[in-house]
């Protein structure tokens, strides 16, 4: 009798046991399937949101967009703003054990500026050089004042990679990452799984709360979704906003929600050959009667049930330098006809041409019946995404809806956009008034001067609306009860510090 | 999806057109194809009068409404009825049916009948051409071809039709070898008739009960064809609707709002199982082994 007790007990600790091993993981669903897992090359979200647990970056953004520490402890600009000085974390280590120093931030930035497939260029190219001054002091030396330069950091330009193991692997480091964040690389199966374990070396050991995590790429986000409600996963990133309530309603599920970067907006070809040749492409007057003759709140009502954010400007309210000066308009039909009367007309044709997605799908035809009332005759053209993106990219299109993801800085989504020269730039606006004043505030260090600017850049792209910005989305992540301590930040990227099984 | 079989149909010896149409009407799967057909032409052609309202024009106030007194179908995601968008959706899936198949038939038909009657090096092209179309399955083919020539319910109707194409040059081929043969065309040879008046007065007529056996039931294929097309967002465009790019939105609400998939669906099926119930009746009638 007693040995079959002491069987029986056996049995439920090997049982326990079990139990607690694969509470250990956390097994997230993610939408896309990372391109290469090297800070250097990653060009998409799903790659960043791994990197979140996987690359700690030299200062990282708070859910209030503030510039926080974390492989930096400090910083100092110079009182010219031509650089930037960093004080290192200490006993910091990289996932192969070797140390994370001066030497390596000169290392990983050159890296990125000199890789010939980089893509972060762009990000640091307004850094000269780098000196490491001591083993915890490194400077950067910049061509101009670059205030931005921070919140590029808090992304992959500031992610740091073992320079012993992005020296030995070269060609094939993205295979196999060696970084410095809380979790360490196991292994990919491509278009199935990536496989992390807890990095014991971590400096902020403590906070790392699973023994491995795991990243199944699961496309469709109902499924994702159903994954979870059935525990075969513990969460999943971007859960539809009509899914919602069905997250709400179960009782082992939690929606983490918040405010997120992007924006979804209108563009009007203005100047990139033929198609801008429109009454709408010539004339800002009738462009200010199209945002009339829309009701943003309705978009965001029906697109998405209301989850979104209806807003005016390419810049989130999360933002700092958000300027809640300049309100949406309210939906006013019979000014955007006097306006159209005014330009001598009274029926304004225009193609309007989007990615199929089911979101912009229904945006573009609540878009068309709204403006129709007003005297907008908008001709609906859906494209697969490899043709929308070239004509997007080549400006062939009279009107079209733009996602872009945002960044923590409002510069970098102003300049792409709106500056003569910017890599979004594709319906070609251009305003050399407007270059000046945001060329003003990336150098502008004090931020009340720097909202200041900002505003007179919002009251100037508001007016001549080569673009009308509808809506941000917000971010929704769907977890089991069982895991706790996540914080939402615009970014959209979990970060596992702090994540752990709940009690 | 299902691919095109050509369907070996007899020639029928050439018999009065009454009989036929008797024979048609003995037939009770023809009579109950018919029937929906005829049930989808009249919501096709009366579609404004019969509609309840506008199909395109939203209501903001009643998105995804469940079928009610007001909305016997109940509205979609941007509350559009969904009674009107299946009833004028009709249009668009009989036209792909019928003029898809007309193009795959007017196209198909004579080069058949030049390879079946000329044979030689004539039929070896037209074969070979045929037989490579065939060799890629027919939805895939109609899918490349339409997203070559961009979104639209005319380019989809092209697609379908082109992608049909293969199918009736075998029929009619096939056919044409059989009739050739017959003492009447040696007849008609034999009274100095030229090629052209022989293939369209003696061989065409003993060709066609087959190709319209053949057409009606390809008409079932297009018409889903079209739809697949349209749920990939090949189709009409929209807002004009269409039963498969309603399912395709359909599909992100069927728990919360499947009256959405249901109609359209139900639509679909029933306008394809009216085309093959009458191509089977018609089969039936005109084959004259049965």
């Amino acid at each position: 009798m007693k040995r079959i007790g002491t069987a029986l007990a056996a049995i439920l600790m090997i049982g326990s046991g079990l139990v607690s091993a694969s509470a250990a993981t956390l097994r997230v669903g993610i939408q896309d399937d990372p391109d290469a897992l090297d800070p250097a090359l990653s060009g998409t979200y799903t790659g960043r949101f791994v990197f979140a647990a996987l690359c700690d970056k030299l200062v990282d953004i708070s859910p209030d967009l503030k510039i926080v520490p974390q492989l930096a402890e400090a910083w100092d600009w110079a009182a010219d703003g031509k650089s930037v000085t960093f004080t290192l974390r200490k006993n910091v280590t990289f996932h192969d054990g070797t140390a994370f120093d001066a030497a390596a931030v000169k290392f990983n930035i050159e890296r990125m500026k000199t890789m010939p497939d980089s893509k972060r260029k762009a990000e640091l190219a307004p850094i000269v050089s780098v000196e490491a001054l001591a083993a915890d002091k490194v400077k950067f030396n910049l061509s101009e004042p670059f205030v931005p330069l921070l919140a590029n950091l808090s992304d992959r330009a500031g992610m740091m990679v073992s320079p012993k193991a992005a020296t030995e692997k070269a060609g094939d480091f993205a295979a196999a990452p060696v970084c410095a964040g809380p979790y360490q690389f196991v292994e990919r199966k491509s278009r199935d799984l990536i496989r992390l374990k807890k990095y014991p070396g971590y400096w902020n050991a403590g906070t790392v709360g699973y023994d491995e995590v795991v990243y199944y790429y699961v496309p469709d986000s109902t499924v994702r979704l159903s994954r979870v409600r059935a525990g075969d996963l513990e969460l999943a990133e971007r859960v539809a906003p009509t899914d919602l309530k069905t997250v709400r309603d179960d009782p082992n599920l939690t929606l983490h929600s918040g405010q997120g970067l992007a924006v979804s907006h209108l563009m009007f070809n203005v100047g990139a050959g033929a198609k801008a040749d429109t009454p709408l492409g010539k004339n800002a007057a009738l462009r200010q009667a199209f945002e009339l003759a829309i009701d943003r709140n309705v978009i965001n009502r029906v697109a998405f049930n209301g989850e979104f954010l209806a807003d005016n400007q390419m810049i989130p309210p999360s933002s700092p330098f958000y300027d809640s000066a300049h309100k949406a308009p309210t939906r006013d039909v019979a000014k955007a006809k006097a306006l159209i009367a005014a330009a001598g007309m009274t029926r304004v044709p225009v193609e309007l041409s989007y990615e199929n997605s089911a979101g912009d799908a229904r945006v573009a035809q609540i878009i068309q019946s709204m403006a129709a009332e007003a005297g907008f005759d908008v001709k609906l053209l859906p494209m697969e995404t490899t043709t929308a993106i070239e004509r997007y990219l080549n400006g062939n299109f009279e009107a079209y809806i733009g996602n872009w993801s945002g960044r923590a800085d409002p510069d970098p989504t102003l300049v792409a956009f709106f500056s003569c020269a910017g890599s979004q730039n594709v319906n070609k606006y251009c305003n050399k008034d407007l270059d000046a004043i945001l060329t003003q505030a990336r150098g502008e260090a004090d931020e009340a001067k720097r909202k200041a600017l900002y505003a007179k850049a919002t009251d100037t792209y508001l007016t001549a609306l080569s673009s009308i910005p509808l809506y941000h989305p917000n971010w929704f992540f769907a977890a089991r009860k069982s895991v706790g301590g996540i914080v939402m930040v615009p970014d959209g990227l979990l970060r596992l510090v702090g994540v752990k099984p709940a009690n | 999806m299902s691919t095109i079989e050509a369907t070996p149909v007899p020639a029928p010896m050439r018999a009065g057109r009454r009989s036929e149409i008797r024979r048609l009407l003995r037939e009770p799967s023809a009579v109950i194809g018919g029937t929906i057909i005829m049930f989808f032409v009249v919501l096709a052609v009366f579609a404004p009068w019969i509609g309840p309202y506008d199909p395109n024009t939203p209501d903001w106030m009643a998105i995804r409404a469940a079928p009610n007194a007001a909305h016997w179908f109940g509205t979609d995601d941007l509350g559009r009825d969904v009674l009107s968008r299946v009833i004028f959706g009709t249009q668009a899936s009989l036209a792909a049916g019928l003029v898809s198949v007309t193009v795959a038939v007017l196209i198909g038909l004579p080069f058949g009948l030049i390879a079946g009657y000329f044979g030689g090096a004539a039929d070896m092209v037209i074969s070979r051409v045929a037989d490579a179309l065939l060799a890629c399955p027919f939805l895939v083919l109609a899918i490349a071809l339409a997203a070559f020539l961009g979104p639209s319910l005319q380019n989809a109707m092209i697609a379908i039709g082109i992608s049909a194409i293969p199918v009736f040059v075998r029929v009619s081929r096939a056919e044409t070898l059989v009739v050739r043969t017959e003492d009447y065309i040696a007849a008609a040879r034999a009274q100095g008739l030229g090629h052209f008046a022989i293939l369209t007065g003696q061989v065409l007529p003993n060709v066609l009960a087959p190709t319209i056996v053949q057409a009606t039931l390809t008409m079932a294929i297009a018409v889903l064809a079209e739809a697949s097309l349209a749920f990939l967002g090949l189709g009409q465009l929209p807002p004009a609707p269409s039963w498969g790019a309603m399912l395709d939105v359909a599909r992100q609400f069927l728990s919360e709002a499947p009256w959405m998939a249901f109609w359209p669906g139900l639509a679909i099926i029933a306008l394809v199982v009216g085309f093959n119930l009458i191509g089977d009746g018609l089969n039936s009638a005109l084959n004259p082994r049965q």
